[in-house]
Order: structure tokens, then C-alpha cells, then sequence
């Protein structure tokens, strides 16, 4: 069974994508799977620039990343590359903190998101840290570590009151272990109980990850169009990157 | 067709009409009494309950209204709380405020029990006792100067998928949704109301912007809504199908 820590973003988690009933999932993909050797960081970067600006806003509906920050990654973490003005803030996540654990090193995962100026100041924070011990070279085990101990430092905020983002892209790759996310906002809370939002129940439209070790729940609700406006259908289609 | 069903939904509370004021006629006065209580105590139970998974609210807490306000009708223990909202739980400026119809079955979380359900329980003791909006206002702005009501609680939402439901004259009169209460200041902040958007907000006490005056005294309260794709027993809503 797939390993259950969840950084982030979307749909780490078995038993999401099981709710979502999405995944051609690898129920029996073992985590043993994953990759220890890491490849080499120009595998994780995207060489046209101009794309994965692109890519990164398609997470939110034009309106919304029109007027947000853009960051692209670089070879020791993100970088601003359009600075916004509306406090929203549209990346790519990469595997370390949009894919399964399994996933962990595949460097072809693209998951574009927008975060609000409320995770921006908190939530996002964890992925760019995230982001830069990954490049540096640290396993998941050492991410894991180090994550939980800058948390219970207080190096990392706490979750801000009111932060959300889209994750409404059509494009994008999250993995073998789950390729590709329905169209989904996601809302960050430390340590709220899932239960306190009927999350993960049957017929509840929410979907729920709590990760104790680093105090972060997160609530996911499917969103029924693409960022581009298209409808959501039973089959999605995607584009790979 | 879904423009004018989400913003109606939003209001709400219940009914966020906010933008769509051509297509009804208001109800200037309120009804009697008589005409927002359900005679069938189990029919009403039975609509509370719908607005959730039956996962969710058959362990919850059921208020029914009575003549004198709401009250519990079934003890819960998960902490969830399901009731039918009448008209007048909506905003004050809303054009259906007194509209008789409105059936609004919503399940609140706890967060949301704990800190909106004692201004609902407000509103609806004064209402069943024939008082004035001004004068349910009023009586909201002393109690929460007296601190005899609670701060919004952080994560409070509720469940708004009942497929019983009258929200609104309005449309197809219903949409399931999923509500946030929140002390955000501005809709924009969730991207509420842009284009492609599946996010819509509105304040909670008074939509329009010319009615803030009146919110002196009122902590402020913005309601996101955000639609799902099914009832809460699993049916598609088919909302883009009107």
C-alpha cells in the first residue's frame, strides 16, 4: 500500500482518490516502487519557460490567475517569475509535493495550483521548503524529518484562517500512482478534525488528509469544470507534459 | 439558469439573490405563523436530515421550528446539527425574506453549530413572535455588544444537498452546495464571483453594499458557497443540463 504522507496538494492519498473513484490507481503499487536515486534536477525543470507559466496558471479559471504571482522552479527552488497583483500565487508542483510517496522521485510529475494570499503566507511556504530539500538531495525519509521538526519549531507558520487554492487544471501529470486529479478547490486547517467536516464519509462530496506530523489538514471538494470552462466528465482527458 | 440558482443559493444562508431582483416579487410583510411552520413533525425531521449524506446527519442533532423558535426535536452526537431554514434566516435585504415557501434544509458542522446556530435560534424566537427585521437587528447588535453571542468559529460550514429543498421563487429553486462561514474580508479573496469561478460569496446580514450602514454593531461574515455535483442521496443534480 502507497505510503500516506501527505506535503500537500492534492490527492496523495489512496483513500481519495478511492472517493473520487478516479484512479485506474495502483491499489497494489508498493511503495517499495519508488525511486531512491534521485534524477538529476534538469529532469525536474521545465526548459521553456513560457509553458510552464502557462501551465501554472491553468489551475485557476483566467480571471483568477490572470492577475496572480507566477513562480517557476529553478534549480535550488521556486522563483517569482510574474509578480501579480490580486495575492494569489500559481506554481507547478513537482513530485516531492504533488505525487504519492511512491512517486516520490519521478521527475516528469506537473501539478499546477493556485493558492490564495492566505496559504500564500502559509501553506505555501511548506512547498517551497519542501522544494528546497528535495533539490538538495534529501530522501523522503530526511523531507519527512525535516519537515515535522521546522513545523514543531515554528519555522513554518501555521495554517492561515481562510486559505484555499484551486486546482483546476486539465494538463498536467500527477504520477503513475494517480495521473491525473479531477478538477478540485482544496481549504488548509492545522489539526481540525476531518469528522468536524462530515469529510470522507459516504455520499460526502469532501475529501479528507490529515497529517498529524506536520499538523496540516486538508479539505478537498471536486469542482464540477476545468479551469478552461469545460465541463468535468466521468473520463477525463488530459495532456500529458 | 445556474447564474441566477447559485446566487440565489448564496444568499442563504439560503437564498443569496443578490443580483437577480428582476425576476420576483417581494414579500413586503411577513406571512402568519402558521405559514412557516410544518404541520408534519416527521416530514419536517425527515427534510432536515436530507440536506447531508445520510452518513452525516443520521447521527446528527434535528431542530424543527416550533411557535416559538426552533427546537430540538432529535438528540445527535456527532455534532452535527440539521434544521429546515425558513426565508427570514437569510439576509435582511433580501427580497424574499418574508416569502412563506422557503424550505432550506441545511446540516451546520459543529463549528458552525457552536457559532451560528445561536443567532439562528435569535432570529427565529423573534420572528415567531411577530418582531420587526429592525427589530430582530436591533436585538442581534445588543447581544453580541452583551457578548451573549459567540464569535464565528473557524471551519464552520454546512451542508446544503437536499434535494427537497425550496430555496428561492427563483429558478429551478434548488441547488446542492456546500456553505463557509468566514471572517474574510473579501470575496475576491477566494476569487468568489470571477469568471470560471466555482466559488460565489456573499455577506451575511445584508447583500447590498448600500445596507452596510446597518451592519454597525454586527461582526462581519462572509458566506462562500461552493455547488457539488450531487444530492445528498447521490443522484447528479444534472444542473447544467436546465
Amino acid at each position: 500500500m502507497l505510503e500516506m504522507k501527505v506535503y500537500t496538494s492534492a490527492i496523495k492519498n489512496l483513500a481519495l482518490l478511492v472517493v473520487f473513484g478516479w484512479a485506474s490507481v495502483a491499489m497494489a503499487q508498493d511503495a517499495a516502487k519508488a525511486s531512491t536515486n534521485m534524477p538529476p534536477i534538469d529532469k525536474f525543470l521545465m526548459a521553456d519557460r513560457d509553458a510552464e507559466i502557462a501551465l501554472a496558471r491553468s489551475a485557476a479559471p483566467e480571471s483568477v490567475s490572470r492577475d496572480a504571482d507566477v513562480l517557476v522552479l529553478g534549480s535550488h527552488g521556486f522563483e517569482t517569475a510574474v509578480k501579480g497583483k490580486n495575492g494569489f500565487v500559481c506554481i507547478v508542483g513537482r513530485s516531492w509535493t504533488s505525487a504519492a510517496d511512491a512517486d516520490f522521485m519521478d521527475s516528469k510529475v506537473r501539478v499546477p495550483m493556485c493558492v490564495n494570499a492566505a496559504a500564500a503566507r502559509s501553506y505555501l511556504l511548506r512547498i517551497t521548503k519542501i522544494t528546497e530539500l528535495a533539490l538538495a538531495g534529501r530522501t523522503l525519509a530526511q523531507l519527512n524529518e525535516a519537515m515535522a521538526a521546522a513545523v514543531a519549531k515554528k519555522e513554518l507558520p501555521l495554517m492561515e484562517p481562510g486559505s484555499m487554492c484551486y486546482m483546476m487544471g486539465k494538463q498536467g501529470f500527477g504520477g503513475d500512482s494517480a495521473p491525473h486529479w479531477p478538477a478540485h478547490l482544496m481549504f488548509f486547517f492545522s489539526d481540525t478534525d476531518l469528522a468536524a467536516w462530515g469529510a470522507n464519509q459516504p455520499g460526502s462530496p469532501i475529501v479528507g488528509i490529515a497529517d498529524p506530523a506536520e499538523h496540516l489538514t486538508q479539505f478537498v471538494i471536486p469542482t464540477q469544470q476545468w479551469s478552461d470552462g469545460t465541463e468535468v466528465s466521468a473520463s477525463p482527458t488530459h495532456v500529458h507534459q | 439558469m445556474r447564474f441566477v440558482i447559485i446566487t440565489v443559493c448564496i444568499v442563504l444562508g439560503w437564498a443569496f439573490v443578490a443580483t437577480a431582483q428582476d425576476a420576483t416579487t417581494p414579500d413586503p410583510k411577513m406571512a402568519t405563523v402558521d405559514h412557516y411552520l410544518m404541520p408534519d413533525r416527521d416530514a419536517e425531521i425527515a427534510l432536515a436530515r436530507s440536506a447531508a449524506p445520510e452518513s452525516i446527519s443520521r447521527d446528527a442533532t434535528i431542530l424543527i421550528l416550533g411557535r416559538q423558535g426552533y427546537e430540538t426535536a432529535v438528540q445527535g452526537q456527532n455534532g452535527f446539527v440539521c434544521m429546515v431554514g425558513r426565508a427570514w434566516g437569510a439576509a435582511f435585504d433580501w427580497d424574499e425574506f418574508w416569502n412563506p415557501k422557503v424550505r432550506a434544509a441545511d446540516c451546520l458542522n459543529p463549528q458552525a453549530a457552536r457559532s451560528m446556530l445561536p443567532i439562528f435560534y435569535l432570529r427565529a424566537r423573534m420572528v415567531m413572535a411577530g418582531r420587526s427585521k429592525a427589530e430582530i437587528v436591533s436585538a442581534l447588535k445588543a447581544a453580541f455588544e452583551k457578548k451573549q453571542l459567540p464569535e464565528l468559529e473557524s471551519g464552520a460550514m454546512d451542508y446544503m444537498m437536499s434535494k427537497s429543498s425550496y430555496l428561492t421563487d427563483q429558478g429551478a429553486h434548488n441547488m446542492p452546495h456546500l456553505m463557509f462561514y468566514t471572517r474574510v474580508n473579501d470575496g475576491k479573496d477566494w476569487g468568489s464571483g470571477e469568471a470560471g469561478s466555482p466559488v460565489m460569496s456573499s455577506p451575511y446580514w445584508f447583500f447590498s453594499p448600500k445596507e452596510q450602514p446597518k451592519m454597525s454593531g454586527l461582526p462581519p461574515i462572509l458566506v462562500f458557497l461552493v455547488g457539488v455535483a450531487d444530492w445528498s442521496d447521490g443522484t447528479p443534480a444534472g444542473q447544467h443540463s436546465e
